[in-house]
């Protein structure tokens, strides 16, 4: 299958400093994707490189295999949706939308019929008449989308669409943009800083950090595989285990953490004997027990943090040799711990080494 | 709270504002009565009052010919000076272009020079081109003149136009030529029509460019100062007053509506 | 083609469907418009001369040329130029300015008039705007505003030819202090220096007014009220809060007050009488005899627009403190 976006080699430099550096990306038709970063990653320009509001200073993109570096916004068959809408002031809703429509030369009647169309998939078709400024934050995100999706172009893109919504409203909008994207079928590529609307929504999690490509892959995956420091602690929050690589025993590698010996998933890597070693380890993948268990890898340590939080407690636990480590555990997990005193263990395949 | 500007004699201020509001009405008030006085020379006080002047001033053939002649000048005016001023203010506002403060500088150099100064650099500078005196010259003067006020106004609603709607516009399909007409120019509407107006009116109230580069019809201002240098009689008052209400109305109107959006 | 209709909803509300103006996307989605317009606006060298080129030339023909054209006759002993080819490029235009007493004199009576009317201007004008800026209720303000615009748009010429009204021997004001007993004869009012005066700030009020007002306003309120708080007195408040906050307007409202009445050519016409020439007159004389004074006008042109223009660059400096930013 033909990649439907494919950048190679991009670089963009503003003046001295690169906002995106040597950038290489190919993305699969019909998928969900999203770019996910801290501000000043790149992402935005990315997403800019590629509706053509900005030029790439080498490298070059293709589009359903056709280099459109040099081609103008009007003429790439991509359509953005921006973070601030830009709907047309002096248009109303319904030629808002059309206006894409109307520079392609179709019909008043064909104009009309997928005008309606795109107003029914939002229910929104009694707005028809209303100008922009008559409508809500959410009601406005909803005609900007249907705008860029008028003329059918087969790559959408979205710039923090829903970071002027407040957070009801953005979880609707983030199911209702899914559904959207599977019923239409399109590429939808989504920009965003906020992790969790990242793993609610995509099939692809593209992660950013100073230009470059820090990991890609499904949300699952980069959650409990993150291959660098950068994506455990922007995805989640994870327990960093500094230590030293001991022996590798096919997936399952022994490392040296503080003097305990613990096991951790390869993950990937080839960690090299004696080498400086880091394992990411989430906190919610941390068992605690009262005493110390016969049946499975447990260390002795002692609580002390408890912060209430709802649905969890997080647990601040320092271990015998020394180290300390973050714990997340459900209220019915914590009704088993007694005293201060307890053994905290995980399985192995929870602990990943990371590469860096 | 104490209105602390109470402190300031505040009647004080209040009767400064309305000796001044009568000092500026005042005059006027007085040219509009004269209007009305049924005598042939112009000196108070005013006995009978009459509306023959007003009669014999709408069925002057001079003025109505005048009348015409200023208001075509005054519409090819706005037209040359609101394609010029929303021109410069495109090229003042586009990026990657040299010298943006030079050009925008030297595009308001008609505005602080004294108005004297400017007509008579025309009249100069038309002689050394071959264009005669005339309503060309004239015209060409009023939208030099009226060129910087546009491109200000222009510039000022072009500056808080919101980046996206053009790169949205682009976007969707639009090559610049079509953004530029249906986004831009619908965008600057508001600053356009009082950049208009203002235009309008200002090339009827010329006298000092019409003055020098005027050929031998006379425009409104031109027809009333012959009139006085023939002799005062009531019947310029009538005129005088006919274009004071008019050009009046018309630009309250427009400052109103400036106004109210700029709130 | 699509007609506008009306869907009536349960709430009895009739919303219009648009109307598209499939029209536009014909023209612009035919191959012919994408071939030749099209193509044309993706090169942006196109684009940047078609942005460029007539507003350019527009400002060096208009803008500059007049100057520069009458910068060049300054310096010209003839013009046209005499047949018989002597380029005759000389300062004596200049020379004749310093030298005869009959321009010296009315150039600076226009610049010390100016300078005058500025002034009286300045002084009659700011409590105007203050009481509108700061005094008059919010919502009243724009009224109070548009009342005394109203003779804005009357034009230079209606409104000095109103002020003969008042000023005649036969005038309201002669008229009325005769009713009244409080003299025999009219006052001469008019042709004189006072008729001029009074006919230029008249104009010119109004100029002064807006830049104030606009500068006022924006002089937050809390300010103030924090300088009563810590104990001013209305003077000071006056002297150490507004005054300095109010400078841009001072500023602008002076330099267009300045530069418009060096420049007035109406009022002196019908309000000036012969011993209160001023300069203008003297260059309007110039270009309407022979034309070989011509070159004296535009040398005398020059001189005046120098001075002028020097004279307000240094008021900003000095007053304003900084350099202007015209942006």
């Amino acid at each position: 299958m033909q990649p439907v976006v494919q950048f190679e080699n991009v670089n963009k430099y503003y003046g001295a400093l690169p906002a995106v550096d040597g950038l290489n990306l190919a993305i699969d038709p019909g998928q969900f994707v999203t770019l996910l970063g801290p501000s000043g990653c790149g992402k935005s320009t990315t997403l800019r490189m590629l509706g053509g509001f900005e030029q790439p200073s080498s490298g070059e993109i293709y589009l359903e295999g056709k280099a459109i570096s040099h081609l103008p916004p009007n003429r790439r068959n991509v359509n953005i949706v921006f973070q601030d809408y830009a709907l047309f002031p002096h248009l109303n809703v319904g030629r808002n939308i059309a206006f894409g429509l109307e520079l392609k030369g179709l019909s008043s009647d064909a104009i009309h019929k997928r005008t309606m169309e795109l107003l029914a998939l939002v229910k929104l078709e009694d707005f028809a008449g209303r100008m922009p400024d008559q409508l809500s934050g959410g009601q406005r995100q909803r005609i900007a989308l249907m705008r860029a999706l008028a003329p059918d172009p087969n790559v959408l893109l979205l710039d923090e669409p829903l970071s002027a919504l407040d957070a009801k409203l953005r979880q609707q909008m983030q199911i209702e943009l899914k559904t959207i994207q599977r019923t239409t079928g399109k590429t939808f590529i989504f920009v965003t800083h906020d992790q969790e609307e990242a793993l609610t929504m995509s099939d692809v999690i593209v992660v950013m950090n100073k230009g470059r490509i820090e990991q890609m892959g499904d949300p699952n995956e980069l959650y409990s595989r993150p291959r660098s420091r950068f994506v455990a602690n922007f995805i989640g929050q994870s327990n960093f285990l500094e230590g030293k690589a001991l022996s590798v025993d096919g997936s399952v590698a022994t490392i040296d953490w503080n003097g305990t010996a613990i096991r951790a998933d390869v993950n990937g890597t080839q960690p090299a004997k004696d080498s400086p070693t880091t394992v990411a380890l989430r906190p919610e993948a941390l068992y605690c027990l009262a005493e110390q268990p016969q049946d499975r890898f447990a260390l002795k340590g002692r609580i002390v943090q408890r912060v209430f939080k709802g649905a969890h407690t997080a647990l601040t636990v320092d271990l015998e040799n020394g180290a300390q480590l973050d714990l997340q555990l459900d209220p019915v997990a914590l009704s088993h711990i007694g005293t201060d005193d307890i053994w905290v263990g995980w399985r192995e395949r929870d602990a990943v080494v990371l590469a860096d | 709270m104490r209105p602390y500007f109470a402190d300031l004699p505040k009647t004080a201020l209040g009767a400064a504002y309305w000796l001044f509001a009568v000092y500026l009405l005042l005059p006027l008030a007085l040219m509009t009565a004269m209007s009305f006085k049924d005598a042939s020379f112009i000196a108070f006080p005013i006995t009978d009052w009459t509306l023959n002047w007003y009669a014999q001033v709408l069925q002057d053939k001079q003025f109505i010919e005048a009348s015409l002649y200023s208001i075509g000048i005054a519409l090819a005016t706005t037209a040359a000076a609101t394609v010029i001023g929303v021109w410069i203010a495109l090229l003042v506002t586009t990026e990657g272009i040299w010298g943006k403060a030079i050009i925008f500088a030297l595009a308001c150099l008609p505005a602080v020079v004294p108005g004297l100064i400017n007509a008579i650099s025309m009249r100069i500078f038309i002689r050394t081109v071959d264009i005669p005196t005339g309503t060309t010259a004239i015209i060409l003067s009023h939208a030099v003149h009226a060129v910087p006020f546009v491109v200000i106004m222009v510039l000022t609603r072009l500056r808080s136009m919101p980046a996206n709607l053009v790169d949205a516009a682009r976007d969707l399909g639009a090559d610049p030529f079509v953004a530029f007409l249906r986004v831009t120019i619908p965008y600057l509407m508001p600053a356009l029509l009082g950049g208009m107006i203002f235009c309008v009116l200002t090339s009827i109230d010329d006298f000092v460019r019409t003055f020098f580069l005027g050929g031998y019809k006379p425009t409104l201002p031109m027809l009333i100062f012959a009139k006085v240098q023939g002799g005062m009689s009531p019947e310029i008052n009538a005129m005088a007053t006919i274009v004071l209400i008019v050009t009046a109305a018309v630009g309250l109107y427009a400052e109103r509506l400036t106004r109210r959006s700029r709130n | 083609m699509v007609d506008t209709t009306t869907i009536r909803t349960r709430t009895a509300e009739p919303l219009r469907v648009p109307r598209y103006a499939g029209w536009i996307g014909k023209t612009v989605g035919s191959g012919l418009y994408r071939h030749t317009i099209g193509r044309l606006a993706d090169s942006r060298p196109v684009r940047l001369a078609l942005l460029a080129g007539v507003p350019l030339f527009w400002i060096a023909a208009l803008h500059i040329g007049p100057i520069f054209q009458m910068g060049r006759i300054s310096f010209m002993a003839d013009y046209p130029p005499s047949p018989d080819g002597g380029s005759a490029y000389t300062l004596a235009n200049y020379e004749l300015f310093f030298s005869d007493q009959l321009y010296f004199v009315p150039f600076l009576r226009s610049l010390v008039f100016a300078a005058v009317v500025t002034l009286s201007t300045l002084v009659v004008v700011y409590p105007v705007a203050y009481y509108v800026a700061k005094i008059v209720q919010p919502k009243n303000r724009v009224r109070a505003l548009l009342l005394l615009l109203i003779p804005f748009w009357a034009g230079e010429l209606i409104r000095t030819f109103s002020v003969i009204m008042l000023l005649a021997n036969r005038g309201a004001v002669n008229v009325a202090l005769r009713e009244l007993g409080f003299i025999d004869r009219p006052i001469p009012m008019l042709y004189t220096s006072f008729s001029l005066s009074f006919g230029v700030i008249y104009l010119l009020a109004l100029y002064m007014l807006l830049p104030l007002y606009s500068a006022i306003e924006k002089i937050p309120t809390q300010l103030v009220h924090a300088a009563a708080d810590l104990g001013a007195s209305p003077f000071q408040r006056f002297r150490r809060v507004i005054l300095p906050l109010s400078k841009d307007g001072i500023v602008s409202g002076c330099s267009l007050v300045y530069l418009t009445s060096v420049g007035v050519f109406a009022a002196p016409l019908l309000l000036g009488g012969p011993n209160t020439v001023i300069f203008p007159e003297v260059i309007a004389t110039l270009f309407h005899s022979s034309n070989d004074k011509w070159p004296e006008g535009a040398a005398f042109s020059m001189l005046l627009l120098a001075v002028s223009l020097t004279t307000v660059g240094l008021f900003m400096r000095v007053i304003g403190g900084r350099s202007v930013r015209l942006m």
